[in-house]
């Protein structure tokens, strides 16, 4: 049972396009899981619509329609994606859903170990300001207690975890401010895997910075 | 009262003709129907990519050239029980856009286009075409209805791609403010939005 989800503006700033990568690719994720809130973008597609046929209109030039015409064929380029299918290579990638599977590196995921029980693998989408990752933690398992620099995005992809706040389940969606502190376990019984999205490297409060999962692959 | 019911009519009269005009252009490649989207279309469509940032006059004919080759081009894939001819149209904008904007800063959309990051690809589950038609209803009566400062932050961020805390900027307000107008527009709305905080949306949802 999913019960964390994108709030109201962040659900508006995907439907109406300002979100830059990693965080678009996040709330998508999010959607695979959760009808209720993929009924919710629908919806504000449809104010995009409604606003679009409301709007005040700017009249085009005259040889705009011949023009496409022109081009109808021509133009557009094939879209380089389009029915390659790639399989990443790592063992988990299987158990993730087909929409994260797409992000996933042909090879093998680079996994970095973080503490006995934590491993990070960084996935590279061009963008600058957010950083994405898979974050895995062994069944029983506890992340180091940690503050956030910046805002951090998890999305929880098979398995569970638990911090002072909460049991989050598979389709379950955080946010973390910059100040909040917790420290996140795995259940018992199985690992846990999430896609998590950060603005800006977090500070481990309990145990040597050292182990700060996201200094080896800040640019900073 | 009446008025009202007569213009939803007309409304609903239109939007039926556009969906099929998009059908027409997807079974026979028709281009009197095309013509006839362009026609209403490409004016709203300069109006709405006019409004991005970075985006000029001319560069706004060429993405509305480009939405619509796009319109043509997917055609065959529309459903009406999916969305709305407006609907539909202005999500292959609001993508041309964003491809656009990103490749404008250099970063590769060819590796990572809109349409894989909203998932697009594959037809996703058809609405019920009840529940899609009341929602639609609600939507387009409502909008016309919010007070001028909630619609005023949905214009700026549908209209010009801004985030919420760019809308913040722009209407120098706490981010606060901006979200709460958000959620009030939503609650207007009665848009069935997640529970997180929201839980009062609920109620005449479902």
């Amino acid at each position: 049972m999913i019960s964390r989800h994108p709030e109201s503006d962040l659900l508006v700033e995907y439907v109406s396009g300002s979100l830059s990568v990693a965080p678009c690719i996040s709330v998508t994720t999010h959607l695979q899981y959760c009808k209720q809130c993929s009924d919710s973008v629908e919806s504000l597609g449809e104010i995009g619509g409604e606003l679009l046929n409301t709007a005040e209109a700017v009249p085009v030039s005259d040889g705009l329609f011949d023009r496409i015409i022109e081009n109808l064929d021509s133009l557009v380029e094939e879209d380089p994606s389009d029915g390659v299918l790639h399989q990443c290579s790592d063992a988990i990638s299987t158990e993730l859903p087909e929409f994260v599977q797409r992000f996933l590196p042909d090879e093998e995921l680079d996994w970095r170990r973080l503490s006995p029980s934590l491993k990070v693998a960084p996935i590279s989408v061009g963008e600058e300001v957010y950083e994405l990752a898979l974050h895995r933690i062994d069944a029983g398992g506890k992340a180091p207690e940690h503050d956030h620099l910046g805002k951090e995005i998890t999305v929880v992809l098979t398995g569970s975890f638990s911090d002072e706040d909460g049991v989050y389940q598979a389709g379950d969606f955080l946010v973390r401010h910059p100040g909040d502190i917790h420290r996140p376990f795995a259940a018992r019984n199985q690992e846990c895997i999430c896609l998590s999205v950060l603005e800006a490297p977090i500070r481990l409060t309990g145990i040597k910075r050292v182990l700060n999962p996201f200094l080896s692959f800040t640019p900073s | 009262m009446k008025y009202k019911r007569t213009l939803g009519r007309i409304l609903a009269m239109e939007a039926e003709n556009w969906n099929e005009c998009i059908e027409k252009v997807g079974k026979s490649q028709d281009k009197v129907a095309f013509r006839s989207l362009f026609t209403h279309f490409s004016p709203f469509l300069k109006a709405f990519l006019i409004k991005s940032g970075g985006v000029t006059p001319e560069n706004a004919e060429e993405l509305v050239q480009e939405t619509m080759i796009k319109v043509w081009r997917k055609a065959a894939s529309y459903s009406s029980s999916q969305a709305s001819a407006s609907t539909w149209i202005y999500t292959i904008a609001r993508n041309t856009r964003i491809d656009w904007l990103r490749k404008q800063n250099r970063q590769n959309p060819d590796l990572l286009n809109a349409e894989d990051l909203y998932d697009e690809r594959e037809n996703p589950t058809p609405l019920s075409s009840l529940s899609h038609i009341r929602t639609k209803k609600l939507i387009s009566e409502q909008l016309s209805q919010l007070p001028a400062e909630q619609a005023e932050v949905l214009r700026l961020m549908y209209f010009q791609g801004q985030s919420g805390q760019q809308v913040a900027n722009t209407l120098a307000l706490p981010l606060g403010t901006v979200k709460s107008r958000i959620r009030l527009a939503m609650n207007k709305m009665k848009l069935a939005l997640a529970p997180m905080g929201d839980l009062g949306v609920l109620e005449g949802s479902s």
